[in-house]
């Protein structure tokens, strides 16, 4: 039985192994001559078995290619309560018409990557370099629009506008 | 968007070629934060430090450990910063 999991278990990685070390809490012992040891908590081994016990969340390769388009809702956009996502087959033998299961602006930034190996089979370093930029920027614009976080900054009477 | 608007949109000429990009490039979001996740789970063994992490892992973003008495939840673990000094190394 497995208790207080978040403050007593531990992780750690070491080339392909996850490393799992309980806490084993000790608190301070009383010695011979009657003062405390410092704490005594100390890292061991998992001392229980659960089943199913160790979960662990990663990204992965999942699906690139699939049949449809996975920016469009199913039912299509008529009503705002019934509504559902599209049924994604994954495509192993992807042609011309596979949709790449990326959103819109994912999607442009895999665009550059594209125009950048292009311009590297011709030689172009510089425009690989430049179309290389323009997809990590995308990436970037893509994941900072799922996190809804917004800065704003005050402006100084002072500054120079 | 399909595979042949990406290969008109960058000039790409050829679809195998294309193709392959399209991996590296999912790879590379991958492995950045990326757009899908996955979840695996095994058995924790008393007694056993070391456990396998899936073949098709890219970026682990978290470890968690089945609490059996607050009832069967997952909780996330927190991550050795530095090396444990480990009393029962076998």
């Amino acid at each position: 039985m497995s208790q207080d999991v978040n403050r007593d278990y531990f992780w750690r990685t070491r080339g392909n192994t996850l490393e799992v070390l309980k806490l084993k809490r000790s608190g301070s012992a009383v010695k011979n001559d009657g003062s405390l040891s410092p704490n005594r908590d100390e890292l061991i081994y998992p001392d229980e078995s659960v089943d199913d016990g160790v979960r662990v969340e990663y990204t992965a390769f999942v699906n690139p290619f699939v049949s449809a388009d996975p920016n469009v809702l199913a039912t299509g956009d008529t009503n705002e309560t019934t509504w559902t996502n599209p049924d994604l087959t994954p495509v192993t033998s992807p042609t011309e018409t596979t949709h790449v299961n990326l959103n819109r602006l994912l999607s442009m930034a895999v665009v550059s990557y594209i125009k950048a190996m292009v311009s590297e089979l011709k030689g172009d370093l510089k425009a690989k370099e430049y179309y290389l930029r323009e997809f990590w920027k995308r990436v970037s614009d893509a994941e900072s629009n799922k996190r809804m976080v917004s800065m704003s900054f005050p402006t100084s009477p002072f500054a120079v506008r | 968007m399909t595979i042949l608007e990406m290969m008109e949109r960058s000039g790409a000429d050829s679809t195998n070629l294309t193709v392959s990009w399209i991996r590296d490039a999912f790879n590379m979001i991958e492995s950045n934060g990326g757009d899908t996740s996955k979840v695996k789970k095994q058995d924790l063994v008393s007694g056993t430090r070391d456990y396998n992490l899936p073949a098709d892992l890219m970026a682990l973003s978290s470890v968690s450990i089945l609490d059996t008495k607050d009832g069967n939840k997952y909780k996330r673990i927190s991550r050795l910063v530095f090396d444990p000094l480990v009393t029962e190394d076998a």
